[in-house]
Parts: C-alpha cells; structure tokens; sequence
C-alpha cells in the first residue's frame, strides 16, 4: 500500500519565495487533514532552521508555520524536513518534538549519509517517525546509493526516502534505485520527484510500482524549480484502492492555484538545462537573477554549475562561477 | 595554580591528542616550526594510519588517548586536542589539573575563542594575566576564515541587526568525529560570529561538497546594517586578508565584498591549504591548524611574560 506525504507546505514554500503565511497553512491544512494523505510537511524550503539571506528569508518563522498546522492537523501526520549543518537538535528539533511534529526527515546530500547520525539517533529516542532522505540521489552509483542507505538505516530511520533533487531521474531509472534500496536495505523506501524534465508523475508511479511505499506529491507540483509530482495527477492515476480521496485532493489543487497564480511551477527550457545539467532546482532563482546581471546564458550558467558539482546551499557559488565565467 | 616549571629551552614543547586528519596534519606543520617540539602524539587506535606515521619522528606515540600522555605531564607545556568536542571536556579537565594549556581544535565552545589575528582587536579574546592555565578554542574552520571577514565588516557598518555565516568544506577533508559534531560546529561558529560583530542575532550553516576533484573552502558571510560604507568594509578586508595571509598563505577573497540589497553586504572568501598532509584542497585544515599554532605561539609568549611579571 503507497502512502502519500504532501510537501506542498515545505517545498512549495521555495515556489514562494519562502513566504508561506500562517493562514494558509491552516486553510490548506484544514483542508488536506481530511483528504487521505499520510502526512503533510511544513517549513521553510530547505527545512528547519534554515530562512537565511542565502537561502531566503522566511516570512513566519519555523515555529508559528507549525504550530498553524498543528492546530488545524488531526488525521493527518506534521512533518518537517531537517538537513544537519543547517538544523540543529537544540535550536530545532528537540523544540518541534515539543510542539508535536510527528515525523521527521533528516536529509543529508547523497553520499554524505554520515552527517546524519547524532540527529537520527537522537530522534530515534523519542516517540517519533524517523526517515533518513538522500537528496540529489542522481549523483552517486547504486553501490554507493545502497550502501548510504544501510547507514541511515543503523541511525535508526525506518524509510529511506530517494530525492531526485535536481529532476535528473528518467523512470527506469528510478524503478532501479528504488527495487535496489527496497530489497537490500529492508525498510520502506520513499520517492521524492521533481518535474525538470517533465517526468515528475511518471516517475512517481515508477517508483510505486516498484517496491515504494511512500510517494511524495505537491497540490499543482507547487516546489522547487520545475515543481514536485503533481499530486492530484498521482491520484488521479493511482488504480489502488487505497488513495486518497480524488475530489478533495483536487479541492487542494484548487486552492493552490488561485491563491498563487503567479507562483505555479512549470517544466521550462531552463528546467529542462538544470535537469540535464543535474542541479538542484531551487536555484532557479538565483540562477536567473545573476546571469541578467552578468549578461551570461542561464544555459551556460546550469552547465557551469553541473560541472562544479554544486550541490543545495551553495548558493554563493553561483555568483563566482558566474564571475568566472564572465571573464572568459 | 600555578603554572609548571619551564622545562627547557624556548621551544614550546607540546602533546598532541588526536591522530585523525587534523591531528596528522598538526604534527606535519608543528614538526618543521622551530619554535616548537612535539613530545608526545596520543591517539586511540594501535593500527591508525595517524600514529604509524609518525612512530619515527616523534618520541612518545600512545595509543590509549590521554591515558597514555599522563607519564608525561611534566615534560611538556600545553596540549592540542584534535579529538572530537563530546571528548574535549575530560580533556580539559585533566590538563588543567595538571596545570596546562590546552589548544581546542574541537568546536566544544568551552574555552577562550581566539582567531589570532584578532587577539588584540577582540574583547573575548584578551589574554587575562590570571595564572590559570588557559583554554583557546579555535571554534571551527569555517569560524576562522569567517571572523577576519566579520570584523572587517564591523569597520565599515553601524546599527549591525544580523549576522550570517555560511561555510562549505570539501566532503573528503570532514572525518568521523567532526561529522557527529555538526551542531557543535554551527554552534560554536555563530556564537563566534556574535563576538566578533557584537551581534547576538547570528546564525552558522555548514554544507559539505562531495564534489571530486574537490572545491575548496568557501565562508560566505552576511552582515544587514543600518548603514554600510562599502568603500571602507574593501579596505579593511583588504588589510585582514594580508594579516591573515602572514600564517595562512593560502586564504583570499573569492568574491568582493557587494551588497545584494540595499542594508546587507557580503563576502566570500576561499582557503587553499598548504599542504602540510591533505593536498591543497583541505584549506579548511590549513586554517583551523595555522590558528592553533599561532595561539600556541601567543600563548608561549604570553606565559614567559606573566612570569617575568609575577
């Protein structure tokens, strides 16, 4: 049975420039908690503790967002997404275990698995849900991919969820990683997808079929650059009995698109480039801004920064290479 | 307490705690410094490629940690702990019972901040003339490349309401122990960036680059201002970056300090080691351990001086 965990709330918030408001959160909640999605994430794009002048400012802290969804969440689980670096157990995650979050996702890039283990282990003690995530997973082999996952899964995370950061991810390729993870490694295995190159959905349902028992989406792929998997699109397609419930899904998708009409992510031409280039989608932003100052291609920019294997928070180098390569 | 014995000539002679990368390359660079003579390397692994090392080039190599140091109190001035910051405590206790200087290479915040080039500008950082051994905590390597930066800012803004520091290391350079210290990191470095610009509002975040070959070091830092003399924050980073390029050859701007609105001004600077043990990429080493040495040597005459004085 795939569940479905709406990220809307969290990486949408990057769709929004990170000033997602408390009310939203509690209309959109309000809405969600009865619609058959196992959990709903919440926070800045980049998760706890990270609204930041390099990674954007939050319009509402980390705090008020969730404790807007707490209220207005009974069915439904409260997510966060945490990246250690970023995130610190003092500062963020002993005060959203406090506040009720119910499951937490320490991430961590793709082959850096290890700088996951004081927070996992210390989640681990309480009574929450533990996944450990690997973001940018395109960018390692499948040995590397298993064993990095084995090591979340001795931190004591209880679903190893697979971002495809950068939506470099074609089907098969997904299906592998995910068969791969899920047989090797003996825990739920989660798929995180973004839309670059277009492929957002059909990958979601690769990795159902699969083996994936966990299918991230966002209401209109509200995300990152190109945007999550369309989740409506997700169930609309889902011929399992066991999804969540069509019309109010499509009730959030409404919601969304109204009430951010300007914001709605699309597959683009320069969606496209950062995918091929395997960059992570929440640049888009920056990347754009910096090559009308510099004068430069964003297509040469994506290719510079793929070389460079940036990966997410790095954003002070998009200006340098940007520099560096002006001077070319 | 007071304050062993001299034991020898002017050398400061020194125990390392530590046989991981910082350690291994602290006693590259300590082993060709003269003013400095390395008795003693304690690690905690017989087979460890750090104490193997050095089996022929240093006299003392134990291998049950401080443990083994304890016969040798009396024939060394202070001890650099390269181990993690959850062991840094016990540490500190031992040396400081047998009344020794400790260098902290571990970001446990316990002791003293000292960023070398900012002893005499930093109020947190004045040596006392207490006769306590002292306790100088180097923070982090992205606190040491952030502070010159930070305190340059300082000379050219006023009315500062928040400080960010950034920090991205090659992923190849982080061993183990620094990884399980992550929060200690972001602590210690954004308590540092506070002293530094006087700011209590700061905030650290460090992400490490897998990226092979690697991408050095970078430290981004942000200062938002009331009032920003762009003109006077250049020139001063120009002077701290030639001040700290005196024991760090290596460090530099990679992007000048700029606004990116008006209100918040930034800075990128960037670290390419000097190879002592991880080749050039590892600047984050380079920093962390030049600090080390530098505070050592501040300390050495610091200490002569205190007993001139009492």
């Amino acid at each position: 049975m795939t569940v479905y965990y709406d990220v809307t709330l969290r990486d949408g918030n990057h769709a929004l420039h990170q000033q997602l408001s408390e009310s939203f959160v509690r209309k959109y909640c309000a809405m969600a908690d009865t619609s058959g999605v196992w959990a709903v994430e919440v926070g800045h794009g980049n998760g706890l503790g990270t609204s930041s002048f390099l990674a954007g400012k939050s319009a509402y802290s980390d705090e008020s967002l969730l404790a807007a969804a707490r209220e207005s969440l009974r069915e439904a689980k409260l997510a966060v997404h945490a990246i250690p670096g970023f995130a610190t157990i003092n500062r963020d995650l002993r005060p959203a275990v406090e506040l009720g979050v119910e499951v937490f996702r320490i991430a961590t890039h793709v082959s850096e698995a290890s700088m996951a283990q004081t927070h996992m282990e210390y989640l681990a003690q309480e009574n929450v849900t533990v996944h450990g995530v690997l973001m940018m997973s395109h960018m390692i082999d499948m040995t590397g991919l298993l064993a990095q996952a084995v090591l979340m899964k001795a931190y004591g995370g209880s679903a190893i969820i697979l971002m495809d950061s950068a939506g470099r991810f074609e089907p098969k390729d997904v299906r592998d990683r995910v068969e791969m993870v899920h047989q090797e490694v003996g825990l739920e295995v989660g798929f995180h997808a973004h839309n670059n190159l277009g492929l957002a959905v059909a990958n979601a349902h690769a990795a159902s079929d699969a083996g994936a028992s966990i299918v991230d989406g966002a209401a209109m792929g509200l995300g990152a650059g190109a945007g999550n998997a369309q989740l409506e699109s997700v169930v609309a397609t889902d011929h399992s009995d066991s999804h969540p419930d069509l019309r109010q899904v499509l009730g959030l998708s409404r919601l969304v698109e109204s009430e951010f009409p300007g914001n709605l992510p699309r597959t683009t031409a320069s969606s496209i480039e950062s995918g091929l280039a395997g960059v992570f989608s929440g640049y888009a932003p920056q990347v754009m801004e910096v090559s009308a100052e510099f004068g430069l291609d964003p297509a040469d920019l994506w290719r510079a920064l793929g070389e460079h294997k940036i990966v997410a928070a790095q954003e002070s180098m998009i200006r340098e290479i940007a520099i560096t390569l002006r001077m070319r | 307490m007071e304050y062993a014995q001299l034991v020898t000539d002017d050398r400061i002679r020194v125990a390392i705690l530590g046989s991981g990368n910082i350690g291994i390359d602290l006693c590259e660079r300590l082993l060709v410094d003269d003013d400095f003579e390395i008795v003693a390397l304690a690690g905690r692994r017989p087979d460890s490629l750090g104490l193997q090392r050095f089996v022929d080039r240093i006299p003392v190599i134990a291998t049950d940690g401080i443990s083994g140091l304890l016969p040798h109190f009396d024939s060394f001035d202070g001890v650099f702990d390269a181990t993690s910051s959850f062991d840094h405590p016990g540490h500190w206790d031992i040396t400081r019972e047998h009344g020794k200087w400790i260098i902290d290479l571990t970001p446990s915040g316990m002791g003293r901040p000292m960023v070398p080039c900012l002893a005499d500008r930093v109020d947190a950082m004045h040596l006392g003339l207490s006769v306590e051994p002292e306790n100088l905590s180097m923070i982090s390597c992205g606190g040491q490349s952030s502070a010159p930066m930070l305190y340059a800012i300082t000379r050219g803004v006023s009315g500062i309401s928040e400080v960010e520091v950034s920090v991205s290391v090659p992923s190849l350079s982080v061993g183990p122990a620094s990884r399980r210290n992550v929060d200690h990191y972001v602590e210690a470095t954004q308590e540092l960036a506070a002293q530094v610009t006087g700011c209590p509002n700061a905030k650290a975040m460090l992400v490490l680059n897998p990226a092979d070959p690697p991408v050095m070091m970078r430290t981004t830092v942000f200062v938002e201002a009331e009032s920003i003399d762009l003109d006077a924050i250049r020139i001063a980073c120009a002077e701290m970056i030639t001040e700290v390029q005196k024991s760090v050859p290596g460090y530099d701007l990679a992007v000048e300090p700029y606004c990116p609105r008006a209100g918040l001004v930034s800075v990128t600077s960037r670290v390419i080691g000097a190879g002592y043990y991880l080749p050039p990429y590892a600047g984050n080493l380079d920093i962390i351990n030049s600090a080390a040495v530098e505070s050592a040597r501040i300390l050495g005459h610091h200490r002569l001086y205190k007993e001139v004085r009492t």
